[in-house]
């Protein structure tokens, strides 16, 4: 063997093939200055070896598999315990199927008098029900004069015309603010302002597919009173109520467009004013219309935009129109039916999200106001608000049709006490009726419900005080103030106290469930640890008994918990019990199989000061989620521990004894910590974080769009990054192959798409071209399918069938090296062939990174610039990290660090891409990236590849931390009775390991934060914020695990098998 | 397998490191010096400091920048009494500037022949031959000027080359960027004044202990132990920062400031107790590091 003399140290192989023997002898890289780190080549002779080469090749693959198996089993435990612990753990209420009829009185008086209309005289026989998405109640109240924050923001006094008319004419509308009931989103939303109940926590997550309302609700009532229905707008009315509107006037539009500022809202114009028209004014009863306008300019824009304001002016506009065509006998309602927070989104329990406004109006001039307080709309949201289920009882007994049964809401007094505001006995009346309602709902529940008595009793001696009352109202003379009030108030009393009676009671948690979950969850975690650190021998080889235990177990606890459930013995779903019981077998058995032989494992604890302070990261940031400060303040504490790690491995560095490895580790360590610095600029703060952060994501805090100057972003990256990318290839002399046409150009390529699209995306927002916004939309589709057909389907056949990053080269003759530091060569100088390698010393490393790259361009794609840059960044730091790994002899030793960092760096840069742990920031939005209407599966997998993107990039990368720079190692044939000494297994041995170390990271923060979220399950603050972290470490772990199922681990079989194809096993 | 070149920067900063091997011996940990005095101040300095901080807090918190601009004469003062009585003064500073060898020299200069020039010798000088009288007196006259210089040397390296090098680290571990500037820069003052003071004062420029330094892998005395336990307190120092007690000393950078002048007096006293003493911090096994690059 020789060396090239040439640049020793550079990674520059030389290798002396003999003749034409397939057989060679090889060195590592720099074996003049870096002994040790000499690899010696072991000899395979041609003849015999083929069959022994496709023995190992074919074990590789049998063992790959096996490892696969044990991943997914992982996945299934950590979805078990997730799923037992959301079940017990998100709010359940029960359905109630009884519906309120004409015929049946809420109470039991005999007295019944016919009314015109159900259960009380009906006020109008019409109605326009308008909601105005996300419209909040500032939006319709003047600028508060009093403040004095500079220049008054856009979204003020532009729909002036609800506040106007409540003022100057109280007799004909009323303005209120009308606050939610979070969650705030629209399908929750519209469930309860139509069936007049509490929304439940499960409901949140079917947005995306909403179902039918089986409760009793308003439009169901309304259909069965014989009235003819009509819808206009937002499509989710027609997942809720199937089949309840007119075939023939009704027009749903597609709701989760939020790009789309405008079809929905000229549609449902379009389609409403000819409808009020007097000559259709037969035709229909009550038209639901659904805008959209607000609520997408508030996610496209936020509030404070210009477009907020126009689409304000526009929807003024409207109301005038309508207000113009009504008759006498029609109301009008226009309501929000939630806020939105300070950059336009929704889904929380912040004030902004829940404050939305109602106004009800009618030309017949039946409202009043009980005092001179309450004549002027409420100048804020904290004045004088009304709960959203109020809107149930008041449109019910509005319109002449029985109080739906589940409602809760009370009537809104300014709808009863007539324009005098002295009608107290209509309002005692009605209030009478919705107490009764409530009364026999309340009853019926516990019935069904059973144990529940004790919770509700106080509410009922309210109930039977205001009876009492009511009974001793001297019904002689007319309505007296001063006797009614009271009963009023009473009646009032055990409305509200029922409501805050029912949100307690459904924030009942099923303990035994939760701790079930908790308990796999945690069982998982341990078997984790000792599979990915405690293990002495290889894991592959434990692979089989272990997998055949899991099988039996899983097998035995399936039948086990199936039988009975068959049997009828254990009422139950058959899966869920099923699935349980599997897990727990599964459980019992691979910790059999694992702890019945001790000789092969080891205590778990780190030995290095890196494994310390692994499972300090992973430990103190699991603690901390017990502290609201800590989880709010996550993103600056993940740079604290980037920063501390960059630092640490500077400091270790400096003790490598080689000057490169000192050098190179310095300078990345370095480079390391600026670029965590760096990234850590792009924020976007969430609530809480207020006033200490300030918001650089989007153009301004109030904006969800991004500035001008960011769009500069995309065009660096593409500039700079495949460059970056190269310089770390070029260190090892690896930019052979197919890496310069990939990197150089396929790579650079997509970026500069990236960036072509984002221009024409701002050029549409800003109307810069003179091109309309249809074809700027098609074109900007086009490009984005193409950068994701170049990421995911070219570069994913492509990276299946590449070579590996090397560039062989064959010369004669030039053998008069000194053989000085090479074995002597075998054979005699004569015909002697030098056969240089280039990228030799990271063979696999560069093989495997493609990948990332891969996925990079395609994540990249879905992030808004300031996330792209950030994006950029990520990838760099991946790269240095992979070097600091490498210098300081991490990458050999298995070290747990390197997988726990990409894993931090994923979760760090999880906020650097415009996220927080809150429902709101979920950008829906990205969907329409690559495509412009909503098609399952695929408009999921882009929300969760924005959302997600750091850290499947850095699952992505996790085998790296093995690989990258990883000395090539072929078997050798003499020591090959063992199995084990297939090299190519240990490499996919330690990448298993490292990929099970990153998922033991993901899994303890989801455990941690599983269990302080059943822990605070009472805190104020569960909902905003321990519950959404709650969901984002679930989510973050099963988006992980099957990241790494899926691509990384797979990724990790082509690279090894295209090396070996090259050199052989 | 080298990579990208490293930056100049890098490079400057390890020219005078990486000649210097570890192979080469590196300096023994420091003793405090044997008179009665410096014994005493040795324990009296950390619990003053201690003392003078816990005192000036409520000030501190008050208004922390003029506080801590004020208080650093009074500490750097402080520093430099404390180095002065308790502490060997680098002797390879000295001869650099050729004016050494005044009081000390005779004890100095037997030691020179055997060992590196200075700092060890110096050590055994001041350990062997100081009797009572004549180490003061001695040292109130001649040793002033070989003191002297190595303070000043201290001070100027401390408000140079450490401050702006703590005040980048802040900003790297998350201090405000564009904001809170005089913060930054004065909590970086006061820990170089803890940190490097007397490291300089001891060590003056010697290549290899800095390179030692920078690897953290000093073995442990009082001097170091401050050091290294001002830096750990800073960085536990950050932890109550986002706590939503809102306390007025939960701000920026108080906290980090208590925990660097904690960590000061603890590491003082730890550093120099027996079970530390000339102990090193270890990143990996030892046994493991010469197969680790190995297959």
């Amino acid at each position: 063997m020789m060396l090239s003399s040439t640049d020793p140290g550079s990674g520059h192989e030389s290798i002396r093939r003999e003749n034409a023997a397939a057989a060679f002898t090889g060195s590592s890289a720099q074996a003049s200055d870096r002994p040790d780190r000499k690899t010696t080549v072991p000899k395979v002779s041609n003849n015999n070896a083929q069959i022994f080469l496709n023995g190992l090749e074919a074990d590789f693959k049998l063992k790959h598999l096996g490892l696969l198996g044990v991943l997914v089993w992982f996945l299934f435990l950590h979805v078990v315990g997730i799923f037992y612990f959301t079940k017990g753990f998100l709010l359940t209420r029960m359905v109630l199927e009884n519906k309120s009829s004409c015929d049946v009185l809420p109470f039991a008086d005999t007295n019944t008098k016919k009314v015109d209309g159900c259960w009380h005289k009906k006020s109008f026989d019409k109605a326009v029900v308008l909601i105005i998405d996300a419209l909040r109640y500032d939006f319709t109240v003047p600028f508060p004069s009093d403040v004095d924050s500079g220049s008054e923001p856009l979204f003020y006094n532009n729909l002036p015309v609800l506040y106007e008319t409540a003022v100057n004419t109280p007799e004909n509308a009323f303005l209120l603010p009308f606050i939610a009931d979070p969650p705030t989103t629209t399908l929750q939303r519209l469930k309860g302002l139509t069936t007049g109940t509490l929304p439940t926590f499960v409901d949140a997550g079917s947005n995306f597919a909403g179902t039918a309302i089986d409760e009793d609700n308003v439009v169901a009532q309304l259909r069965a009173a014989g009235k003819t229905l009509v819808h206009l707008g937002d499509n989710t009315w027609q997942s809720l109520f199937p089949d309840y509107f007119d075939v023939n006037m009704t027009r749903p539009y597609d709701s989760f467009n939020v790009w789309d500022l405008h079809t929905v809202d000229n549609g449902v114009t379009e389609h409403l004013l000819p409808l009020l028209h007097p000559a259709n004014a037969t035709k229909w009863d009550v038209v639901f219309g659904h805008y959209l306008g607000v609520d997408h300019a508030g996610h496209r824009y936020g509030p404070n935009h210009p477009a907020m304001a126009a689409k304000l002016q526009q929807m003024d506009r409207l109301i005038r129109d309508v207000i113009a065509k009504l008759d006498d006998k029609t109301l009008l309602v226009v309501m929000g039916d939630h806020g939105m927070d300070s950059k336009g989104d929704h889904g929380g329990e912040s004030d902004d999200e829940v404050n939305a406004a109602l106004w009800m109006y009618s030309k017949k001039g039946v409202f009043g106001r009980t005092s001179e307080d309450s004549r002027k709309p409420p100048a804020t949201a904290s004045d004088r608000s009304i709960p959203q289920v109020d809107l149930v009882p008041t449109l019910s007994l509005l319109l002449g049709i029985p109080i739906p049964f589940n409602n809760l809401g009370s009537p809104i007094e300014e709808a009863f006490v007539g324009s005098t505001g002295k009608d107290w006995k209509n309002l005692v009346t009605v209030n009478r009726l919705a107490s009764a309602q409530i009364k026999r709902y309340q009853q019926e529940y516990a019935t069904v419900r059973g144990a529940e008595e004790g919770n509700g009793l106080q509410s009922i001696e309210l109930w039977e005080a205001a009876e009492n009352d009511w009974q001793n109202i001297p019904w002689v003379g007319s309505s007296n103030p001063a006797t009614l009030r009271p009963v009023y108030d009473s009646y009032r009393q055990y409305q509200r106290n029922t409501l805050q009676v029912c949100r307690s009671l459904w924030a009942k948690f099923d303990e035994w469930s939760m701790a079930q979950g908790i308990a796999i969850l945690f069982s998982a975690i341990v078997l984790l640890v000792f599979y990915a650190r405690g293990i002495r021998t290889q894991q592959t080889e434990l692979n089989t008994i272990l997998l055949t235990a899991i099988a039996a177990g899983t097998g035995l606890g399936a039948i086990a918990g199936a039988l009975p459930v068959l049997l009828g013995v254990v009422a139950g779903p058959l899966v869920e019990k099923s699935v349980l019981l599997a897990a727990t077998g599964g459980i019992l058995s691979a910790s059999w199989s694992l702890f019945s032989q001790p000789r092969q494992l080891t205590v778990p604890l780190p030995k290095t000061l890196w494994g310390w302070l692994a499972v300090l990261f992973t430990v103190a940031q699991s603690v901390g989620f017990a502290s609201n400060s800590y989880t709010i303040w996550e993103d600056e504490i993940l740079l604290f521990f980037i920063s501390t790690f960059g630092v640490l491995a500077g400091i270790s560095s400096m003790r490598q004894k080689l000057t490169a490895d000192r050098v190179l580790g310095v300078y990345h360590s370095i480079l390391f910590v600026i670029l965590g610095r760096v990234a850590s600029m792009s924020r976007l703060c969430r609530e809480e974080q207020m006033p200490f952060c300030r918001s650089t994501y989007y153009a301004s805090a109030t904006s969800s769009t991004s500035a001008p100057w960011q769009l500069i972003i995309p065009l660096i990256l593409a500039l700079v990054l495949p460059t970056v990318v190269k310089s770390f290839y070029a260190g090892s002399k690896s930019y052979e192959g197919a890496a310069p046409l990939w990197i150089g150009s396929a790579f650079r390529l997509g970026l500069f798409l990236v960036a072509v699209f984002w221009m024409l995306d701002s050029a549409d927002d800003g109307e810069w071209l003179p091109l309309s916004k249809e074809t700027l939309k098609s074109s900007r589709v086009f490009l984005a399918q193409l950068v994701l057909a170049l990421a995911f389907i070219a570069g994913t056949t492509a990276f299946i069938y590449s070579k590996p990053c090397i560039s062989i080269d064959v010369s004669q003759g030039g053998n008069n090296e000194p053989d000085a530091k090479g074995k002597p060569s075998p054979s005699s100088s004569a015909g002697r062939t030098t056969v240089t390698i280039l990228g030799f010393g990271n063979v696999y490393g560069t093989r495997y990174f493609l990948l990332v790259v891969n996925f990079c361009l395609g994540i990249i794609l879905m992030q808004k610039p300031m996330g792209q840059g950030a994006m950029g960044l990520l990838l760099w730091q991946i790269l240095s990290l992979l070097e600091i790994l490498d210098t300081n002899a991490l990458v050999s030793s298995n070290s747990s660090i390197g997988p726990i960092v990409l894993g931090v760096l994923g979760s760090f840069y999880y906020f650097k891409t415009g996220h927080q742990a809150t429902l709101s920031s979920i950008q829906w939005e990205s969907a329409f990236i690559p495509l412009s209407s909503v098609q399952y599966p695929w408009s999921p997998i882009f929300v969760v590849l924005n959302t997600f993107g750091p850290q499947i990039l850095t699952a992505i990368a996790v085998p790296l931390t093995v690989l990258w720079k990883r000395p090539l190692q072929l078997s050798e044939e003499a020591t090959s009775t063992s199995k084990a000494s297939n090299p190519a297994i240990r490499v996919l041995s330690d990448a298993i390991q490292a990929t099970s170390t990153y998922i033991l990271y993901f899994a303890t923060i989801n455990l941690a934060t599983t269990m302080w979220a059943g822990h605070l399950r009472r805190h104020l603050m569960l909902y905003r914020i321990f519950s959404p972290r709650f969901m984002l470490g679930a989510a973050v772990l099963g988006v992980v695990d099957l990241v790494l199922i899926l691509f990384s681990v797979a990724g990790v079989r082509w690279s090894i098998l295209s090396v070996g194809d090259i050199f052989g096993w | 397998m080298v990579s990208s070149p490293p930056s100049p920067t890098v490079t400057g900063t390890m020219s005078s490191s990486s000649g210097a091997p570890p192979v080469l011996k590196s300096v023994p940990p420091i003793r405090i010096l044997p008179s009665q005095l410096a014994r005493i101040y040795s324990f009296a300095h950390p619990a003053a400091v201690l003392l003078g901080f816990t005192i000036r807090f409520p000030h501190l918190v008050h208004d922390p920048v003029s506080e801590m601009l004020n208080a650093i004469p009074f500490l750097a003062a402080s520093q430099v009494v404390f180095a002065i009585i308790c502490l060997p003064p680098a002797v390879g500073s000295l001869e650099a500037t050729g004016n050494s060898g005044t009081s000390s020299s005779t004890a100095g200069s037997t030691s020179n022949i055997i060992l590196r020039p200075g700092r060890p010798a110096r050590r055994k000088g001041g350990s062997g031959g100081s009797g009572a009288g004549a180490g003061l007196g001695g040292g109130l006259l001649g040793g002033l000027g070989g003191k002297v210089i190595p303070s000043v040397l201290a001070l100027i390296l401390t408000a140079l080359l450490a401050t702006p090098v703590l005040a980048i680290l802040l900003v790297l571990f998350g201090a405000p960027f564009t904001t809170h500037h005089a913060q930054t820069a004065l909590c970086a003052a006061h820990m170089a004044l803890l940190t490097t003071l007397p490291l300089v004062y001891v060590h003056g420029v010697d290549g290899t202990v800095w390179s030692e330094v920078w690897g953290a892998s000093r073995p442990a005395d009082a001097v170091w132990g401050a050091a290294l336990g001002t830096c750990v307190g800073a960085w536990l120092g950050a932890v109550p920062i986002p706590l939503d007690w809102d306390r007025p000393w939960q701000a920026f950078p108080i906290t980090i400031l208590a925990g660097a002048y904690m960590g000061f007096a603890a590491g003082t006293l730890l550093g120099r107790s027996k079970w530390v003493y000339g102990k090193r911090l270890r990143f990996t096994e030892e046994a493991d590091l010469a197969d680790k690059k190995t297959e």
